[in-house]
């Protein structure tokens, strides 16, 4: 029961049920006092000016025009409309629709709400008294039970609103009751599945769109991203372990190598050069990832200030103006002014440091690299470096940011594969994207940052 | 100079002592806080290395602040495995002058720490560098050298005051990346080293003494004599 009560379909059903009620009394209160005072008060001034129109057709006419009038509104009026009884002093019946004088009329002239003798049987009558000249009686009055049926009815139909509003209210909370707790056991059934670790659940979506969908849509959407993220926590640590264990393996046989033969001097010298230049190696991959967890977490984004992508581009390639000089490549750089953006600038320099390092390995020598800055129609500021080296094969663009991944073209040079990786991460941490695409021939690499930055990703 | 090392760990503490013994320093260590500060208050230093992760829980940085509030401005370097920019952010802020992530080459702690030990000498408010008969004039931005005017690019001209306030110094590639052009990320390719390269054509013609040497694992340095 107290579950019952918790539940807050219920509260919210009963809560209605008592609003409809509530709005029923509302209507039902003001058309009551209408009918008891307003109608009941105009009804007794109709009977008293009906009783003072006969008394003057008595005045002017005399007992026989009054007779002959009263006789003809009772031959003429639909049965007990208005009650008329005209008598001599005696309480002799002249005129009217009634036999007798009723019995339990109080003498006095004037209005009396009374249980009258009508037809042999005791009836709730309004009347109205008058002692015309010469003694006779007059009595005027209406028959009050014929409005108990309508009474009757009217209280019915308002017990019988207020039954139906109580009943479907409460039960359709029970029925709404049932469905909700139908499918939030569902979802509560999925949860409990996932947090035992079957990450691939997701929750039931029906097409219907309402909140509950909408709700369920989000969640799935929330289980996607996480199980996205566990994938590349173990996709990394399977990386780490195979992009670091080939440089340890090395270094390690090296060393034990050199403990075993023993070569002279200067070949051991050598040697531990080699070693140190392996560690180097493993170093530089650590740092990386290092880097690549600082960026994911999202911790950057405080620091984010209003930067000028054009200016950071600019120094980025005056920066590697001179690596490609020397490589003999043609170095061109184009912006439109002021690209501003909320961002990093260390990092943004980073991500284009790292594109136009792709972009110098895989070029040949007179090749050609473009980097230019450019404001969209959007208002989103695309930063794009274009190369004609051999690109990325169209299959492999996909995979081209994940960790540590080379394309064919790249193995064998210096690089530890993360540096695409990097400038995803960059571009996601903004809220915008990287785009690898064809620069027939070559590749062009499109970061495409949104002016509205990073607050709304993810 | 006399310098003081504050590392816990026994291995990184003699490697840098003995490497820094060689180089002709005098070397104090300590392997804990509180013996850290003890020394560093005691007695004047010239730089003072300080690891940030020390026994105790007791974080270096607690140290180098505890130093700087009793007006000790000896130059620290701060050591430490954490490399998030805004942990060296953090330690530049407690009052540590320069920031080394470890692992680290032995080379680049001893240019930084010879570049923290000059620095209290020539902190500069000189008008004009001079380093053999190579000159820079600071105000008019003029390099020369003897006779002949050398024209450099804004960041070159930036590179080459760098070296000259750090003559007869090692001075590495990642301290230059940070001086010069202000990123703290690994450019993978050689870039800095081309840099160099085209600075010397500019500053050494045939027939000129070369200026700036290149020092095996470590870096360059710019010193008129060979």
């Amino acid at each position: 029961m107290t579950r019952l009560m918790r539940s807050s379909t219920l509260t919210w059903a009963f809560g209605y049920v008592l609003l409809g009620i509530a709005a029923l009394a509302a209507f039902a209160v003001p058309l009551w006092y209408a009918w008891n005072v307003t109608i009941f008060a105009g009804r007794e001034e109709i009977l008293r000016d009906d009783a003072q129109r006969l008394a003057d057709v008595f005045a002017h006419d005399g007992v026989a025009a009054l007779t002959a009038h009263i006789s003809q509104r009772v031959g003429m009026q639909i049965a007990g409309e208005r009650t008329l009884l005209l008598t001599d002093a005696a309480y002799r019946p002249l005129a009217g629709n009634l036999a007798l004088w009723p019995q339990g009329i109080p003498a006095a002239s004037g209005m009396h709400a009374v249980m009258a003798d009508l037809a042999g049987q005791p009836t709730h009558t309004l009347l109205v008294q008058t002692t015309l000249p010469g003694g006779y009686h007059l009595l005027v009055g209406r028959d009050l039970s014929r409005f108990l049926p309508l009474e009757r009815r009217f209280t019915w139909g308002l017990f019988a609103a207020v039954s139906f509003l109580f009943v479907v209210g409460v039960g359709g909370a029970i029925l709404l009751r049932r469905k909700m707790l139908a499918r939030v056991q569902g979802i509560r059934r999925t949860v409990s599945a996932i947090m035992q670790g079957d990450l691939r659940q997701r929750l039931p979506t029906v097409k219907s769109g309402d909140e509950f969908d909408t709700l369920a849509q989000t969640l799935n959407g929330m289980l996607d991203h996480i199980e996205y993220l566990i994938a590349g926590i173990s996709n990394v640590s399977n990386s780490i372990a195979h992009d670091l264990r080939t440089p340890l393996a090395e270094l390690r046989s090296r060393l034990e190598e050199l403990a075993t033969t023993r070569p002279p001097p200067g070949e051991t010298f050598a040697e531990i050069d080699a070693a140190v230049a392996d560690v180097d190696r493993v170093m530089r991959i650590f740092s990386a990832l290092l880097r690549l967890a600082e960026i994911d977490s999202g911790a950057r984004r405080s620091g984010f200030v209003r930067v000028d992508a054009a200016a950071v581009a600019a120094e980025v390639v005056e920066f590697y103006e001179p690596a490609a000089e020397q490589k003999g490549v043609l170095f061109s750089f184009h912006s439109e002014g002021v690209a501003a953006v909320a961002g990093d600038p260390v990092l943004l320099a980073q991500a284009v440091s790292n594109l136009i390092d792709n972009s110098l390995k895989s070029v040949p020598a007179a090749g050609a690299i473009s980097v230019r800055v450019a404001r969209r129609a959007d208002g989103a500021v695309e930063i794009a470096v274009a190369d004609n080296g051999p690109g990325i094969a169209a299959a492999d663009r996909p995979k081209a940011t994940e960790r540590f991944f080379r394309g064919d073209a790249s193995r064998g040079s210096p690089g530890v594969g993360l540096g695409l990786s990097i400038v995803d991460a960059v571009a996601k941490l903004h809220g915008g994207v990287l785009q690898l695409l064809d620069n027939h021939p070559g590749l062009l690499a499109q970061m495409v940052l949104p002016i509205t930055a990073a607050r709304s990703s993810r | 100079m006399k310098i003081l090392i504050v590392e816990d760990n026994e291995r990184v503490a003699r490697f840098v002592t003995k490497g820094l013994r060689e180089a002709g320093h005098t070397v104090e260590h300590a392997d804990n806080g509180r013996d850290g500060l003890f020394l560093a208050a005691s007695e004047p230093h010239d730089v003072i290395v300080m690891d940030r992760m020390l026994p105790g829980n007791v974080d270096g940085l607690a140290i180098i602040e505890a130093l700087r509030r009793s007006g000790n401005r000896t130059p620290i370097l701060i050591l430490s495995a954490l490399n998030d920019v805004d942990e060296r952010i953090r330690g530049l802020r407690s009052g540590g002058d320069d920031y080394l992530t470890k692992p680290f080459a032995f080379g680049e702690l001893l240019a930084r720490v010879d570049a923290l030990g000059r620095r209290g000498v020539d902190a500069g408010a000189e008008r004009t560098l001079q380093v053999g008969d190579l000159r820079m004039d600071l105000l008019s931005r003029r390099v020369t050298r003897g006779s002949r005017g050398i024209s450099l690019q804004p960041r070159e001209f930036k590179l080459l005051e760098y070296l000259m306030r750090h003559a007869n110094q090692v001075v590495t590639r990642t301290m230059m990346l940070e001086a010069v052009w202000d990123y703290n990320f690994d450019p993978q390719t050689n870039v800095v080293d081309v840099h160099i390269s085209k600075l010397r054509q500019k500053i050494e013609l045939e027939g000129e003494t070369a200026l700036v040497r290149t020092v095996r694992n470590a870096g360059y340095m710019l010193s008129e004599h060979d």
